[in-house]
């Protein structure tokens, strides 16, 4: 019920959002009938009547149980930081920094989040940025590790 | 005979020893992937996007891969679902139905090899429509303009919303979400930058393994702290006599089939994949088996006929998938959705042309899923232990794995820090969406979709000089329009339908 609701009004906020932004687009030269500003207007608009669908006739929620909430937002937060420092750290540090809390959120002891961590780190490296020539960031310690 | 010639042709391309690896590759990943609980061919698929390119493999190479993965982990995903009760996709849920109770019978041998062979007789029987019907389709769809493929994508996300769940509304937002995505970036017609909000990284809109990885990858991890709850006892069932014998294939034989048909026919539909194949299979097998031979059904208790026809209609399914995908343009499920969008970043046009321009593309991919299908049942049979050793990796393991791949695979890219975090917005994301009911393969459909169904839409009105009435002026996009309104509104009239039914056999009695 509530969270239908919730999910109701972002919708239309977005919708909100989008239609602000994209009412302004116009092409200099107009030579089609249709321009840049239709299509986005139709899909602000779409999203717009679900939002006010949900909003009036919110459907039953569901009872599905929700993992542990710390579990969760330690998760979302340790995703976010290697995003964050993955170029700056370097692939290799990143990783093994990153992986071991990772690890240790779905049930590892410490030490084989480390272990995890650093074969991970190593093994990838070599096989995506010396094998397969895709370019990693090395870090501020790249020629050493 | 032109078709057979084609086909030859096909063989040639997909036997190649460069494609033949990449087949064979693809059956073990996908079925190693499949076995994993909470990993389905969606993420497999996903996750592969940027490891194809960074590859560097030409596009019918990565297809060929992609759908070996594809319908290897449809192979795989019986497996958790028979030993453990444990389904690793929707589309397995059934699979377990009858699967399960087997393997408590310390039948689950004969349930796994059995299940392979019908997954087999599905796939393969699917694979041969496939031959058959898209060439006739993509003569067919050559037909179509631009105002007939408004229509058409039009039917299919109606479709989306009519069949998929039970929450119409939500699937219809998740489109919209998809709609919008997709027009992020510079607008090809006009050159004007549409909400890019001055960043750089949004001017050649978001990518699209971004998007994929970060809807389906890592928003798969934070669902798998859900269903965790404290660490899963693994705890197999003794395998038993592992091969079925002839007296349980005959008995089995009919329900395949029917599984099959069922599938084949479901799968082309859009937004129909292996879920609706099987659920409508199980539910058909059940009732026939309870009108000829009613003493002898053991349904809910471990029935090989349940079993049979539901993993023949989901591979069938799987397989008929690639039809419309192939000859229209527009796929019927997420995961063929990922490999369109990759086709598209070949700078392919994914229609009906397709099977002019690019025989080797299109009949390579056909020639492909056959030999997927001995592949994966060569190494199902007597491999199926091994397998199911893949079950006691531990999620510690396997997760920060799945990370490193999907940050890897969307760094590749373009190699900014802007679409890591984007991935991992759109994994927190995902999650609460998907949490709020929001299915998320409509979502990637309506990315995939958009550009085309909104250049389809402005050609269509540059033709009429702005005139809307075009888009219902010919027969074919009436009829699809006509079938599109009747998708959406039977589920609605459905339970008044039923209730009025009801109402009026008891005003009979």
């Amino acid at each position: 019920m509530m969270t239908d609701r919730l999910l109701g009004a972002t919708a239309i906020a977005v919708a909100a959002i989008m239609l602000m932004f994209g009412y302004g687009l116009q092409a200099p030269f107009a030579y089609e009938p249709v321009g840049p500003r239709a299509f986005p207007i139709i899909a602000a608009a779409m999203i717009g009547l679900c939002g006010v669908i949900l909003l009036l006739k919110p459907g039953k929620s569901a009872a599905e149980p929700v993992g542990p909430i710390a579990a969760i937002a330690a998760l979302s937060g340790c995703l976010a930081g290697y995003a964050l420092l993955f170029q700056s750290l370097g692939f290799v540090i990143a990783t093994t920094i990153f992986m071991i809390p990772i690890a240790m959120i779905f049930g590892a002891k410490w030490w084989q989040g480390a272990l995890t961590g650093v074969v991970l780190a190593v093994s990838s490296y070599l096989l995506f940025d010396q094998l397969l020539e895709v370019v990693l960031p090395a870090g501020p310690f790249g020629g050493i590790v | 005979m032109d078709t057979f010639n084609y086909l030859m042709h096909g063989f040639g391309v997909a036997l190649s020893p460069a494609n033949l690896l990449l087949a064979a590759l693809g059956a073990v990943v996908g079925t190693m992937v499949g076995v994993l609980p909470g990993l389905g061919p969606i993420n497999a698929v996903a996750m592969l996007v940027p490891v194809v390119f960074a590859l560097g493999l030409p596009p019918e190479g990565s297809l060929i891969l992609m759908a070996a993965i594809y319908i290897g982990s449809e192979y795989g995903g019986r497996i958790s679902a028979i030993l453990l009760n444990v389904p690793g996709e929707a589309s397995a849920v059934m699979t377990a139905l009858e699967g399960y109770p087997l393997a408590r019978q310390g039948k689950a041998g004969i349930a796994l090899s059995l299940s392979a062979w019908t997954s087999f007789v599905g796939s393969a029987i699917a694979t041969l429509g496939i031959v058959v019907a898209a060439p006739i389709l993509a003569t067919w769809a050559l037909a179509f303009g631009p105002v007939e493929y408004v229509a058409l994508m039009v039917f299919a996300f109606a479709c989306l919303t009519g069949l998929l769940t039970d929450q119409p509304v939500k699937a219809m937002l998740a489109i919209g979400l998809g709609l919008a995505i997709s027009t992020i970036g510079i607008d090809a017609n006009s050159g004007v930058y549409r909400y890019t909000f001055g960043s750089p990284n949004l001017v050649d809109g978001v990518q699209f393994a971004t998007v994929v990885i970060g809807l389906f990858a890592i928003s798969e991890l934070l669902i798998m702290l859900d269903t965790m709850h404290g660490g899963m006892t693994v705890r197999i069932e003794q395998l038993g006599r592992s091969l079925f014998n002839r007296a349980e294939m005959r008995f089995t034989n009919m329900a395949a089939l029917r599984g099959s048909l069922i599938g084949f026919f479901v799968g082309i539909l859009p937004g129909a994949g292996g879920t609706v194949a099987s659920a409508l299979a199980y539910t058909t097998e059940k009732r026939v088996v309870e009108k000829n031979d009613p003493e002898g059904s053991r349904f809910g208790q471990g029935d090989m006929r349940g079993l049979a026809s539901v993993e023949a209609a989901n591979n069938s399914a799987s397989n008929s998938n690639f039809i419309p995908m192939l000859t229209l343009g527009i796929p019927s499920s997420g995961t063929t959705a990922i490999m369109l969008g990759v086709l598209t970043l070949y700078n392919l046009t994914p229609g009906p042309a397709l099977f002019r321009s690019q025989p080797d593309l299109v009949w390579g991919l056909i020639a492909s899923l056959f030999i997927g299908n001995f592949i994966l049942l060569a190494i199902n049979i007597p491999l199926v232990g091994v397998f199911a050793r893949m079950l006691s990796v531990p999620a510690w393991v396997l997760v920060p794995f799945i990370v490193v791949v999907s940050a890897i695979g969307v760094y590749s890219g373009k190699s900014t820090t802007f679409d890591l975090v984007l991935m991992a917005a759109l994994g927190v994301g995902g999650y609460v969406l998907r949490r709020l009911g929001v299915p998320m393969a409509p979502l990637i459909l309506g990315l995939v979709l958009g550009k085309i169904l909104e250049q389809s839409l402005r050609r269509a009105l540059s033709l009429s000089a702005g005139d809307v009435a075009i888009l219902w002026s010919s027969p074919i996009s009436v009829t699809l329009w006509g079938m599109a309104v009747a998708v959406l509104l039977v589920p609605l009239l459905l339970p008044r339908l039923a209730k009025w039914r009801q109402k009026t056999s008891l005003q009979m009695d």
